[in-house]
């Protein structure tokens, strides 16, 4: 209990939700501090995800004026969301984008989300941390990057966010071990055949990490194991920044206006400063004033904005001066292994994130690739799990009588770390979207280390999946979690912003969201955006301490 | 609990299925109202179709029939659903650079084949026998490359999503697998391997790999021979 006053103190999020059955506080929604177009703002946000709602929270806290703006609606669980497959569409960025490269990666409902919460709202709730290798690649293993900033530097800001969601999870032995607030979830099928096959094999497996509280925390109940966590959590107990930062940023005075669609970053080209950003909401276009501009639009959405925003003292677009604007954008290989067993696994039930192995993760000095991959298990929903029998070649009656048979199977997931390319980027295409602006191409192709992982991460999951007993064993390939794009560097020609998120060659601008990281490890993003985004927080603030005169008087 | 004739009761697609009376729809009253209206809407009796043209239904229906084996009533109005999605716009929100966006990509993909089906059997597809039919899908499936001038794998992904998400958004389809479909605010009490709910249905057929494998190997005999008569 300690621990959760401690976390009150600094985020009441969780105890600023209703306890009566239903999701969301529309009174602090109604009572939200509005701030005039031509009032200049302390701060925008363009994004309510991972990284923009924190952000915003934590500045709020501060005294910050912010608004920040979001694409998509403010959700109200028990309206918009359902507890079905197909009707989850809502959830997705399903505005126009191009993908081609050698080996295109699909996006949609697979990649980000929009509206208030972003792409957590829908995400599977896997928060593990990053290990203190990935900030060191190139230095330790001659691959990848290395970032400006330590391990050291992020983890205090890890354990303030595992409380805050918080976390649930067995002791974790791996990367910088450390214990979770919350004690590990009874797990289902699924999650059984993982355990009992990582045993068979000697793999080392443990049950979590995930943003799901176990038991009630703050007013919000516990998890009732339905397994729809990928189609937005109706009861409020998967954590996303919708529920585990925006009320204590609305209690502290942020603005958050939804459905705003940031059309351009403003600068003043003289100044070579921002000045504030454009918008549009409900077909008619808004200009908002502020003295600095956070964009946090995840992978695809920030770099194109970047680039959207040229002027004629930033022709390529804005910190794009050295070029690498959209560059080295990572998607992790996930290939997905399933097996056949005579039991009934139901892997529908229980939350699709359930047991992790991270006994792979580092670079393995007899193997000849560098890095590794991690593998979870995943659940899929009847229509995803079609995608995997099809994948086989499967059609017609073969393919209903493979998915007659779903009740069977258990799913594995693996993430690989692929590596950053140059190559691998986001320019703008030859369509525009609705409001006229060009949409994003993404373009990506494989390395030779990064085949070599997934071939890897296959014969693992087979491994294990064949140690539980499964008879037959299929596997997809699929990629997950877009980072980078707009990644930290400590020069401007390897980068585009600085250690503390400053964009390169523009004052006032910044970018506070998954583009930023320069490798990714083979943990899901979520924790490391969210915990960069609370130091981000922080070094604003202590910048701000000189700078802005007027914060003293607030 | 909305009224339902008893004949309406835990219906599968085609009467095909291994989970004998097993009913989604019997929960309805265990489920959230927004859930529950989305999931009934699919129920509804199709009106209309407003994006696909006569000449693109002749071949889009036969197509969509045989990519799910879908021979004979009751049907998840596949067609349907797929039109009502690409009236609206409703994409995945990408597409390859190398395909026309999903509305034109599903009118020119469907012109295709109709022109494959003249070049090798001199008639229009809607008017060739299943099997018939079935050869010239086996032979996109088929087709390593270039289709028309666009990459075969990627029409054949465009075909199968948009169908198996049509179908396996259909309670009909849920009782055919065992799947219960929404699950709030119920939730689940009993996880693990071979723990069900007192309402789940347990798989009718033993579950013998052996067994398994063989109902498998019939189902792919059976198409096997839909295309072995297409090609002769
Ligand atoms: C299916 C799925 C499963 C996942 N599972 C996991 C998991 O288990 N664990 C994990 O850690 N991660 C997971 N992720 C990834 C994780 O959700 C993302 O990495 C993370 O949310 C990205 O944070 P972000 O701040 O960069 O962007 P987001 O959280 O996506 O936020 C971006 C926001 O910006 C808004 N926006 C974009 N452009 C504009 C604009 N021009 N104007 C205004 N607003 C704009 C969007 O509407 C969106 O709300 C998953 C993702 C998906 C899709
Ligand atoms: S399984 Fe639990 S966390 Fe996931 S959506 Fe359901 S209630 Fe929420």
């Amino acid at each position: 209990m300690k621990g959760e006053a401690a976390v009150r103190a600094r985020n009441e999020s969780a105890w600023l939700l209703p306890n009566d059955g239903s999701r969301t506080n529309h009174r602090l929604r109604e009572d939200m501090r509005h701030h005039d177009l031509d009032d200049e703002v302390d701060l925008v946000v363009v994004g309510a995800g991972a990284g923009g709602a924190v952000l915003t929270q934590r500045l709020a806290r501060a005294g910050w004026r912010v608004v920040c703006l979001d694409a998509g609606p403010f959700w109200d669980p028990d309206r918009d969301w359902v507890s079905d497959e197909r009707g989850s569409h809502g959830l997705y960025w399903t505005e126009p984008r191009q993908i081609g490269g050698a080996d295109p990666v699909p996006l949609g409902s697979n990649n980000s989300g929009r509206g208030v919460g972003g792409s957590m709202v829908h995400y599977a709730g896997y928060t593990p941390r990053f290990h203190p290798s990935d900030f060191r690649t190139r230095t330790a293993d001659g691959v990848g990057a290395d970032w400006p900033i330590a391990y050291a530097h992020l983890r205090p800001y890890y354990e303030a966010i595992e409380a805050e969601l918080p976390v649930a999870g067995q002791d974790w032995p791996w990367g910088d071990p450390h214990r979770y607030p919350h004690s590990p979830h009874p797990v289902g099928g699924n999650g059984d055949i993982f355990l009992r096959g990582a045993s068979a094999a000697g793999i080392e497996a443990r049950v979590g990490p995930v943003a799901i509280a176990n038991g009630r925390f703050g007013n919000r109940p516990h998890c009732i194991y339905r397994g729809f966590c990928l189609q937005g959590c109706k009861v409020n107990a998967k954590a996303s920044p919708l529920i585990t930062h925006v009320p204590d940023a609305l209690a502290h005075g942020a603005e958050i206006r939804a459905d705003c669609h940031v059309s351009r970053v403003l600068v003043d080209d003289d100044a070579g400063r921002v000045t504030g950003v454009t918008y549009l909401h409900r077909g008619r276009e808004y200009r908002q004033r502020a003295r600095a501009v956070a964009v946090a639009g995840y992978s695809i959405e920030t770099p194109r904005l970047l680039l959207l925003s040229a002027t004629p003292r930033y022709p390529d677009g804005l910190g794009n001066e050295s070029d690498q604007v959209g560059r080295y954008l990572m998607v992790q290989g996930a290939p997905q292994s399933a097996g056949r067993f005579d039991e009934e696994v139901r892997m529908y039930k229980a939350p699709p994130p359930e047991v992790s192995s991270e006994q792979f993760y580092e670079t393995d000095p007899t193997k000849p690739y560098k890095r590794g991959w991690s593998i979870q298990t995943v659940s899929p929903l009847p229509i995803t799990w079609a995608e995997h029998v099809v994948a086989q070649g499967h059609w017609g009656s073969v393919l209903r009588e493979y998915m007659r048979d779903y009740v069977h199977w258990a799913t594995l997931g693996s993430l690989c770390e692929f590596l950053p390319q140059a190559g691998n980027r986001v320019t703008l295409g030859d369509e525009t979207d609705r409001h006229g602006l060009p949409v994003a191409h993404f373009s990506y192709s494989q390395c030779d280390n990064d085949k070599q992982l997934l071939a890897a991460a296959q014969t693992t999951m087979e491994e294990i999946l064949t140690a539980a007993g499964a008879r037959e064993v299929i596997t997809i390939q699929r990629f997950a979690h877009l980072v980078g794009g707009a990644r930290m560097a400590a020069r401007p020609q390897d980068g585009v912003v600085d250690a503390d998120h400053r964009v390169f060659g523009v004052a006032g601008l910044h970018v506070v969201d998954g583009s930023t990281l320069p490798t990714q490890g083979s943990a899901n993003p979520g924790l490391t955006i969210m915990a960069l985004a609370a130091r981000a927080a922080d070094r604003l603030i202590a910048g701000a301490r000189v700078g802005l005169a007027h914060q003293a008087a607030s | 609990m909305p009224y339902r004739s008893p004949d309406r009761r835990a219906i599968t697609p085609q009467g095909r299925g291994r989970y004998p009376g097993f009913d989604v729809l019997a929960q309805v009253d265990l489920w959230d109202d927004v859930t529950a209206g989305a999931v009934l809407a699919r129920l509804s009796h199709p009106t209309g179709l407003s994006f696909f043209t006569v000449a693109e239904v002749a071949v889009a229906a036969p197509l969509l029939d045989l990519l799910l084996a879908q021979d004979a009533e009751p049907r998840v109005p596949v067609l349907e659903l797929i039109d009502e999605r690409l009236a609206v716009g409703e994409t995945d929100g990408w597409h390859y650079d190398t395909m026309p966006e999903d509305g034109d990509a599903w009118r020119r993909t469907l012109a295709c084949l109709d022109e494959d089906a003249h070049s090798r059997f001199g008639r229009g597809f809607a008017e060739l026998a299943p099997d018939q039919q079935a050869a010239l899908v086996q032979a996109v499936q088929d087709t390593d490359g270039d289709w028309h001038g666009l990459t075969a794998a990627q029409v054949w992904s465009l075909w199968t999503r948009y169908a198996c998400t049509a179908f396996y958004s259909h309670p009909w389809a849920w009782n055919e697998i065992g799947f219960p479909g929404p699950a709030y605010p119920r939730g689940y009490l009993n996880l693990g391997v071979d723990a069900r709910e007192k309402w789940e249905q347990r798989d009718d057929e033993p579950a013998d790999p052996v067994t398994a494998g063989r109902r498998v190997e019939q189902a792919r005999r059976e198409h096997a021979e839909l295309l072995d008569r297409g090609t002769r």
